[in-house]
């Protein structure tokens, strides 16, 4: 345990001056930008005078050069401090603690589901290649994945929500409900369905994929057809050998996956109102909020550095012959 | 190359959809003259019911089957032109990194990291935003997020080169290290990064059409994003405006993706079946 | 399911789970009830008395109130903190009687000295429109807790004054904001005011909670529970939660016009178009000067004509607007004049203008290239982009789109004056000095939003500004500013294309909708749930 602790150290510290790359380039990034916190402000008051905006630039500290905020940011961070959001007006960190769950769920959810649904699919289509099942599920699987998701999203909404009202058109629960624990918990459950439906929907065909070909491979090799000769049945054959032969590459595209999961969700949050770690970006993005949106893209890239060390993890666990953390390049 | 194709009826049929595609976009401006922006008649006229207006029209009353085809246009431009930057970029990136090795490739490879833990999407969203949306900006903004990809496998290839024979008769007869770089090694890295450029030109189409979707396309140029997100706000009245360039896009991108798996399957080597 | 829920909901977690499982309805408690209201932006200040925006108002005006608000009557004014005004002779004072019995939400008294505070220490100093409405305000006198005396440096016209009353003069409590960085306050993230609702819970991205101010002033108000605003940036999002009952109400056209038809047919929905007469927009052309090109008069007439402006209202505003004849709207009750130059469209006198004024067509059928800026906050003003393109198109005038998003826009157009057209949405608000002069008149330095930022300079032009600013005769500001009508549009410093408002999407089961010209940005006291 003692081992895989270092590990985990090794690989978030070697990550650190990726991260550092990161925020000097979206920080850059945003400087270039026609137009600041304070013209973003203004807009949404209506307008002020030219001393106004000069007072609002001067109070936010936006009237040093770049190296200077830049440094300024930095030496935030390595306090520990996110700093203040220009555009919401209030600490950021409360704010990422706030949306950062929001999309953990989605994503988590939509994640497990392409998983799942996308693995057992996989085991159906591969079981017989070029049967008349395996062409419908690729065929359809490879349909969904090319459906924008925002598109799907709104279709489930209209259907779903609007017109059969079984679900809730958007947000992440009951606005003002005052419930708490598991009645809390379902209703937040009932407002995923859809959106963890139209992002999850899409990603099954990779799963699926993967599963696919795994089985097919499995299914015309010698260990398999020796455990038939045994006289197991199909269904612990397909367990036992040929799953498993599809579970590594699954893992690795799970790994993969995360970051374009979370740039989905971007989307998706859009769509069905959900104050979640996409939205912040949008909001950030349009108001011209520096320190927030490099909080987010750094939490983002944190997050992927996880999600990937996770997988890494996993790969050791699964294959023993790779070692904890070799499992790149 | 042909045999995969022609033991494949998906990848026939997605080829010929592709082939009619980059025929409509590349001949876009003789069966469509004129801006495809131009008004051409009453809002809304609905689809199959005017002969001169066959995909009927807009809110403002342009030519639909006009937009479509113009569309085209740009999403087989933006697409391709996306995957050419992204593999031009992670090509060169890839095989200096390999070729150079030591601190260089250390810290080239830093950066493909950088690039590959933000999320793409969130980073073509500030891109776009910051930079304003011009078809350009649209362009290298999703190739911001794809040529890590094509950086990494041409990288492995270089490795697994560098120390072949021709590259060792190379460097004796004179070679300079960057001709030898780009010349004779990186040529041979192509084939595992093209099997990935069709990927990266499915998913560029969609992403266009995410940006587009949440108010980051070109106004000066058709896009099928865009026409979706235009027809969205009319979903329930007048859904056509969004299912006639939702389809399109669909087929796009399906067929995009069969091309590639039958040129995976034959560039690697590799048939299933 | 929610509106069962209320503060008087007596329905437990687990029954809630249940009810959840069946159709959501709208079951509205008896009287009382929680009114859920799409809200399209989270506005990041919310003290009006700092940010008087429309935006803000939408949701703070429920708690913080002005001394008047406008209203359908004659006079265009209902008293609210203040009951009477007058103004001296020499313009030089304007005297408020104010109302009794009047209480924070704290339980402090609401006295002269709060009028006082705010005017001198907020409105003055701090306020976007205030700073220039109160330049001259010189200092507020309380002879006692119920009179606030106004002392002008220079003759200021109560029509003014009172016209800008419901914008300008949210009362802010003095003994919570005295002393303190009155822009950072807390309580401008948890307002106090006078309001019949007070201020419940905010969670940011998901609504903001107004209950009801059980000592309001009003007799028997407010009649609803509470006031949820949901936050739905996303517009079809608003129209699908409509439809499903999950909100009752969806101001400021959240609702896409081009949807209205359809969810006008909806059972238990309509559209209202009343209510919003105060706060009128206009679709402007912003011309920048300094391009020598549209320096020529001849040139800027030729554009107006070009502008199909029935086009425009039925395509793009599909019949919700009016035509604009010049920079004010229609709807004016008291500035607004007909008899305008005016510009019908006619392709054939705008290209013979053009080249008259040199302007040839050259190979192509193109005369000149330039750069037009739609702002991008509003649908209408980008698909107008969209079409005025198309309009110039058509007498030769190659128009390419720069496209920003919305702070990129400010900084373009504002500060960098890097366009050659933009398209605005300027506000009317109730008086030509409030927010219309400052869009023609010469001398604004660069970066104010929403000014003339194109470098026009017309000396008569602000010569007869200045003299209305300080003219205190009713009759005659009135005959000033339609001098000043006929002089924008007859020289055509900018282009007015259609007088446009908001429409609402209100349940059935709402009463008390548009009681004023203001209605969606006022207190909601008389605002209640029907069965």
């Amino acid at each position: 345990m003692a081992r895989l602790g270092r590990v985990v150290l090794v690989r978030l510290a070697g990550s650190l001056p990726v991260l550092l790359i990161v925020l000097v380039g979206v920080f850059v990034l945003l400087d270039s930008a026609g137009g600041d916190a304070v013209d973003a402000y203004l807009l949404s008051m209506g307008g002020g005078d030219a001393q106004m905006a000069a007072e609002l630039r001067a109070r936010y500290g936006l009237d040093g050069s770049v190296l200077n905020r830049l440094l300024f940011t930095l030496g935030q961070y390595a306090r520990g401090d996110l700093g203040w959001s220009i555009a919401l007006n209030r600490p950021i960190g409360p704010v990422i603690a706030e949306r950062l769950p929001n999309t953990l769920w989605l994503m988590g959810s939509a994640t497990a589901l392409s998983f799942l649904l996308g693995s057992a699919l996989g085991v159906l289509a591969g079981r017989r290649p070029g049967s008349v099942l395996d062409r419908v599920l690729s065929g359809g699987s490879l349909f969904l994945y090319s459906i924008p998701s925002f598109w799907l999203g709104l279709v489930l909404a209209v259907v779903f929500a609007v017109q059969l009202r079984w679900l809730p058109v958007s947000g992440i629960e009951t606005i003002a409900s005052g419930k708490a624990g598991l009645a809390r918990a379902a209703d937040i459950a009932r407002h995923l369905v859809l959106p963890v439906a139209a992002l999850g929907m899409i990603y099954l065909a990779l799963f699926l994929r993967i599963m696919r070909s795994g089985m097919a491979e499995a299914w015309g090799q010698d260990f398999t057809l020796a455990a038939r000769a045994r006289g197991l049945p199909d269904w612990r054959i397909t367990l036992n050998h040929a799953a498993r032969n599809a579970l590594l590459p699954l893992v690795t595209m799970l790994g993969l996956q995360s970051a374009a999961m979370l740039g989905g969700s971007v989307v998706i949050e859009s769509v069905f109102a959900i104050p979640g770690f996409g939205r912040l970006a949008q909001e950030a993005v349009a108001g011209r909020d520096a320190p927030l949106l490099l909080a987010v893209i750094l939490t983002s890239a944190l997050m992927v550095v996880i999600a990937n060390l996770l997988v890494d993890l996993a790969y050791g666990w699964l294959d023993p012959r790779v070692g904890s953390g070799a499992g790149h390049d | 190359m042909t045999r995969p194709f022609l033991r494949r009826p998906e990848a026939l049929l997605g080829g010929a959809i592709l082939l009619a595609l980059i025929l409509i976009a590349g001949l876009a401006p003789l069966i469509a003259p004129g801006d495809p922006l131009a008004i051409a008649g009453r809002p809304l006229i609905p689809p199959f019911t005017d002969a001169g207006l066959p995909l009927g029209t807009d809110r403002l009353g342009r030519d639909l089957l006009a937009e479509l085809i113009h569309g085209a246009r740009t999403s087989v431009a933006v697409g391709l032109s996306a995957a050419l930057v992204a593999v031009f970029a992670g090509m060169t990136v890839g095989t200096a990194a390999g070729f150079a090795g030591g601190a260089i490739e250390a810290a080239l490879m830093r950066i493909v990291d950088a690039f590959q833990i933000v999320p793409g999407f969130l980073l073509a969203l500030a891109f776009v935003s910051v930079m304003g949306p011009s078809l350009w900006v649209v362009v290298l903004a999703i190739a911001l997020g794809a040529w890590t990809g094509p950086a990494r496998l041409a990288r492995a290839r270089v490795l697994s080169l560098r120390e072949s024979d021709f590259v060792a008769a190379a460097k004796v007869m004179g070679m300079s290290p960057a001709e030898i770089a780009f010349r004779q090694i990186m040529p041979l890295a192509l084939p595992p990064v093209l099997a990935v450029a069709s990927v990266i030109v499915a998913a560029a189409v969609l992403t266009e059409a995410a940006l587009s979707f949440l108010g980051l396309g070109d106004p000066n140029s058709v896009t099928w994003g865009a026409m979706i997100a235009e027809g969205r706000n009319q979903l329930r009245s007048a859904a056509y405006l969004s299912i006639i360039p939702g389809i399109a896009l669909v087929l796009t991108v399906i067929s995009t993706y069969l091309v590639g798996e039958a040129l995976t399957d034959s560039l690697t080597g590799r048939d299933k079946r | 399911m929610f509106a069962t829920i209320s503060r008087r909901g007596v329905l437990t977690g687990t029954a809630a789970l249940l009810a959840s499982t069946a159709l959501p309805r709208l079951a509205l408690a008896q009287g009382g009830g929680r009114l859920i209201v799409a809200a399209d932006s989270e506005p990041r200040q919310l003290n009006p008395a700092i940010v008087a925006s429309n935006g803000v108002f939408f949701i703070s005006s429920k708690v913080i109130e002005p001394l008047a608000e406008a209203s359908y009557d004659a006079g265009g004014l209902k008293p609210l903190l203040a009951t009477g005004w007058e103004g001296s002779e020499d313009g030089l004072s304007i005297t408020f009687a104010l109302r009794e019995g009047v209480s924070w939400h704290d339980g402090t008294p609401f006295t002269s000295a709060d009028v006082a505070f705010s005017a001198m220490e907020v409105w003055k100093p701090l306020q976007n429109i205030g700073r220039s409405l109160f330049a001259n305000l010189e200092t507020v006198e309380t002879p006692d807790p119920l009179t606030a005396i106004f002392r002008f440096s220079k003759p200021t016209p109560l029509q003014l004054i009172a016209n800008a009353l419901p914008v300008v003069s949210s009362v802010l409590p003095k003994h919570v904001y005295e002393g303190s960085d009155i822009a950072e306050n807390p309580a401008n993230r948890a307002l106090i005011g006078t309001g019949p609702f007070k201020w419940g819970d905010y969670r940011p991205g998901e609504y903001y909670l107004l209950t009801r101010n059980d000592s309001y002033w009003g007799e028997g108000l407010p009649h609803l529970d509470d006031i949820v605003f949901r936050v739905l940036p996303d517009r079809a999002a608003a129209a699908s939660s409509l439809e499903a009952g999950e909100v009752h109400l969806a101001a400021f056209s959240s609702v896409p016009l081009a949807d209205l038809d359809r969810i006008a047919k909806v059972p238990g929905l309509s559209v209202v178009t009343r209510g919003y007469e105060a706060l009128t927009y206009q679709l402007t052309v912003e011309i920048n000067h300094r391009t020598g090109i549209l320096s020529d008069l001849k040139v800027r007439q030729a554009i107006a004509h070009a502008i199909d402006k029935d086009f425009v209202l039925d395509t793009i505003f599909l019949g919700y607007a009016e035509k604009a004849t010049g920079p004010v709207p229609a709807n004016d009750p008291t500035f607004y004049t007909p008899d305008v130059t005016t510009y019908p469209f006619d392709i054939a006198a705008a290209k013979d203008l053009l080249d008259e004024a040199g302007y040839r067509e050259g190979p192509g059928g193109t005369r000149f290239s330039l750069r037009l800026l739609p702002a991008p906050y509003f649908a209408e003003t980008r698909q107008f982009g969209d079409y005025l393109r198309q309009a110039l198109a058509a007498i030769g005038i190659d128009a390419q789109i720069v496209p920003h998003d919305a702070a990129g826009h400010i900084k373009a157009v504002y500060t960098d004056h890097a366009f050659d057209l933009a398209i605005a949405p300027t506000v009317f608000r109730a008086d030509p000095a409030i927010s219309t002069t400052i869009l023609v008149r010469s001398g604004q330095p660069d970066g104010v939003p929403f000014s003339n930022q194109g470098g026009y300079a017309n000396p008569d032009l602000d010569a007869l500004i200045d003299e209305a600013l300080v003219t205190l005769d009713p009759g005659k500001r009135v005959a000033l500013y339609k001098d000043f009508q006929r002089m924008v549009t007859a020289d055509l410093p900018l282009i007015n294309v259609a007088d446009w408002s908001f429409t609402s999407v209100v349940a059935d089961s709402v009463t008390g909708v548009a009681t004023n010209p203001r209605w969606v940005v006022s207190n909601w006291a008389e605002t209640g749930l029907s069965e």
